[in-house]
């Protein structure tokens, strides 16, 4: 890690950064959880490991509008996937972040979970960018891992086979699991609006109540408007206290968003965003 | 209070019994809860052999709170008529409630919530589950580092909130204290299960492994000298940073067996019927203290942050002498910006007083 | 326990340029159509949420229809582009979680195609006819009403 405090500590004393979003280790608790840090001394905290689940982009926007000067970051490559999308959407601009890009060998899902490529979470078995596509410094070392196939991907394939009465069924079950905590709205890079059209009353569109009506409404809306913008950091489905699986939705729009459209968010600054542009010839067979 | 011995067969008998009462439409009618098979909540069982009593296991992900305060509730029903509106209460549960083997932390919640839904007006909502609701606890075999039950007047062994209090013997049998006086009815009516005991050996206890007693004691902290310091320190530059990583998710609220913050809707059940439900809601989120005219004196997550705490260990206990905390430490286990509630109280306490 | 007087209960929201004159136009022609379509006219199918979707098959219908200007007609240019790239992902997203085409129907009708209209509207409440009510949805209502267990 030492390059990593290193980098810190230079950053912070020359002013390049005034601040630092990194990971570091409760004493305690041992968890490796998300920390910010002002002072070069601090810089000691820091720590980059398996352990490093958290994508540190959501707390950009929020963190810009209290802090003078750039904000560094530590992030893996899902989670420069997030600040490029970030900068796509005209939430933060490039200059504003100091990048400080990770090589990634996969990180865990649950905390008390030991890592090992068999327990490194689904997303990461697939991943394309354990070196990250876009960053200001590397730290770290790639390691040479064979992982076992995606599981996820599996399941959605599964799906697609079942009738359109078993996958209701499938879905009723985990949407009535649902208590409407919004963990997977506030844990979301990309979920930054200022009011979310679940907190509009007058008229209410989305029910509060966490029914099982309620919560088709509100996780389908926020599949919605996460398709073609979702970068597929699974913190949704990692933060959800009821095991919901989430990211389901959101991989399969992302997989709709590649197939059909040939696109991917958050790799490239300025690509324009899917749904917010149309292209006259859409390829459209459903519609007579 | 009486001591009995529960053996494990005769558990599985009295489960068995209560959901032959439950199939009957008569006038006893019983729902049984207990802790799922996966450990993560506690659930409905339809089967004597679900009744899950591991004592060594974590507590739940989400505590059994929903029993007493359920996620989405109902205060009544509209329906619009030609000229008027019909008003109908919810028909309140008469259905009895036997939750099995509760943890310590979970069960001492319910005596914290009664003051507050008892104060300035009496709840029907929750007394009725709570009055309908026989809760037999488990003394519990468990500590981590997210632990800390006993810093706040609670143990293990704590019989708080409980009706009946099981105590692990053996593989097979549990010894089993009558609590209150309606754990003593219950005994009564299902005596046929509950053996006598002719002595009862004053040391019986929980049996706790030497190394997890250490662990559970290593997170200790005073919470009257905690207290001392809420009542001083609002102001202190130390809340400019104890929340700033919080994502104003309201996990911690929703899995916690003690916050009890509501909000009520309207909502439709059809084009001209509808009704209006009381459903969880939590002090972390940016809205919760937003005013119609647009201010919001909790604007920050640092703010809200604060409010957490002080609820619950200064302003609960102002009001009722209750904390309002169990030491469970779910909601740092399942905090995804790893904020360790023990951890903030233990830099309360270095505060000056 | 089926109902031999059910109907169906189509909701259809319709452009107010395109199809919902085309709409009148197979009305004041006199073509037979069935009656169950309730049509919400909005000023374009951009305006469309699926949002409106949600809240119909919450509300109680059994199907849905959107239709409106063909491409390249829209009376403000690209709404039309807009929504269709939208229908394309919230299609595939119902579809997944067992909300099947069956039941949510898009179509293009011009303010000159009556006809069309009137082929179109009698497709969809057929279907829903054949699919039977909506009643994995209306369930979720009734849950609401018998809440308290």
């Amino acid at each position: 890690m030492n390059d990593l405090i290193e980098l810190s500590k230079e950053m912070l004393t020359s002013g390049k950064v005034s601040v630092i979003l990194g990971y570091t280790e409760d004493k305690i608790t041992k968890r490796i959880k998300p920390v910010i840090i002002r002072k070069p001394e601090e810089s000691e905290k820091l720590v980059f490991n398996h352990y490093a689940v958290n994508n540190l982009a959501v707390y950009l926007k929020n963190l810009k509008k209290l802090t003078k000067g750039k904000i560094g970051i530590v992030a893996k490559g899902c989670d420069i996937r997030a600040i490029i999308a970030l900068i796509q959407e005209n939430q933060i601009k490039r200059e504003d972040v100091f990048i400080i890009g990770a090589n990634c060998n996969s990180v865990v899902l649950n905390y008390d979970d030991k890592w090992t490529p068999e327990s490194s979470q689904s997303k990461c078995r697939t991943c394309q960018l354990r070196l990250p596509n876009m960053y200001d410094a590397l730290i770290g070392k790639l390691e040479d891992i064979t992982f076992p196939p995606s599981d996820k991907l599996t399941f959605i394939q599964k799906l697609g086979t079942m009738t359109t009465e078993e996958k209701w069924d499938f879905w009723e079950e985990q949407f009535s699991k649902c208590i409407k905590c919004y963990a997977c709205r506030q844990v979301c890079p990309l979920c930054y609006c200022e009011q979310c059209v679940a907190e509009k009353t007058m008229p209410a569109w989305i029910d509060s109540s966490a029914t099982t009506r309620g919560n088709f409404a509100w996780n389908l809306i926020r599949a919605f408007h996460q398709s073609g913008r979702c970068i597929g950091c699974n913190e949704c489905e990692r933060a959800c206290p009821m095991d919901i699986p989430l990211s389901l939705l959101n991989v399969k729009m992302g997989m709709i968003a590649g197939a059909k459209f040939n696109y991917q968010h958050g790799i490239s600054t300025d690509a324009p965003t899917l749904v917010g542009n149309f292209n006259t010839d859409d390829k459209e067979d459903f519609i007579k | 209070m009486e001591q009995y011995i529960l053996t494990g067969s005769n558990l599985k008998k009295l489960a068995e019994n209560l959901l032959i009462l439950e199939s009957n439409k008569g006038e006893a009618s019983w729902n049984l809860i207990s802790v799922s098979e996966d450990g993560l909540q506690y659930q409905k069982v339809m089967e004597a052999d679900k009744i899950n009593l591991n004592s060594k296991a974590a507590p739940t992900k989400i505590s059994f709170k929903e029993y007493f305060l359920p996620k989405s509730e109902t205060l009544f029903y509209f329906k619009q008529n030609q000229n008027d509106v019909e008003l109908s209460d919810s028909k309140l549960t008469d259905k009895k409630t036997v939750i099995f083997g509760a943890k310590p932390c979970d069960a001492a919640s319910v005596p914290a919530l009664e003051k507050v839904f008892n104060w300035d007006y009496h709840d029907d909502f929750f007394n009725t589950r709570v009055a309908n609701t026989f809760i037999i606890g488990l003394a519990c075999e468990y500590s981590d580092e997210y632990c800390f039950c006993n810093s706040v007047g609670l143990s293990q062994n704590a019989e708080k909130g409980s009706d009946i209090f099981l105590t692990r013997q053996n593989d097979d049998s549990f010894l089993a204290k009558i609590v209150t006086q309606k754990g003593n009815d219950f005994v009564a009516a299902f005596k046929v299960f509950f053996s006598r005991m002719n002595e009862f050996p004053e040391s019986a206890g929980c049996m706790k492994s030497p190394e997890k007693e250490s662990l559970a004691q290593s997170r200790k902290f005073d919470y009257q000298s905690i207290k001392k310091r809420l009542d001083k320190n609002f102001a202190d530059g130390f809340w400019n940073t104890a929340g700033e990583l919080c994502l104003g998710c309201a996990q911690c609220a929703f899995v916690c067996p003690t916050c009890h913050c509501f909000d009520i809707v309207d909502e439709n059940c059809g084009l001209n019927c509808g009704r209006r439900a009381k459903n969880w809601d939590s002090c972390q989120f940016s809205i919760f203290t937003k005013h119609t005219s647009g201010h919001n004196p909790r604007d920050n997550q640092n703010k809200r942050y604060r409010q957490r705490i002080m609820h619950k260990f200064k302003y609960y206990n102002d009001k009722f002498e209750e904390i309002l905390c169990t030491g469970c430490g779910r909601c740092s286990r399942g905090c995804e910006a790893g904020i360790d509630i023990a951890g903030i109280l233990e830099e309360i306490e270095q505060l000056p007083e | 326990m089926e109902d031999k007087n059910w109907e169906p209960k189509v909701t259809a929201f319709v452009c107010n340029w395109c199809t919902y004159t085309g709409a009148d136009l197979a009305g004041t022609s006199r073509m037979k159509q069935q009656s169950n379509a309730r049509l919400i006219r909005v000023p374009c199918t951009g305006r469309i949420d699926p949002l409106f979707i949600i809240k119909a098959f919450e509300g109680g219908a059994d199907a849905v229809l959107i239709s409106g200007c063909h491409p390249g007609d829209c009376h403000y240019n690209s709404g039309n582009f807009h929504a269709r790239r939208r229908w394309i992902f919230f299609k595939e997203l119902l579809d997944f979680v067992g909300i099947d085409s069956k039941r949510l129907y898009f179509s293009w009708v011009s303010a000159s195609e009556g006809k069309k209209w009137v082929d179109i509207v009698n497709g969809v409440i057929d279907s829903a006819k054949s699919e039977g009510p909506f009643l994995k949805y209306k369930n979720l209502t009734k849950e609401i009403e018998l809440n308290n267990e």
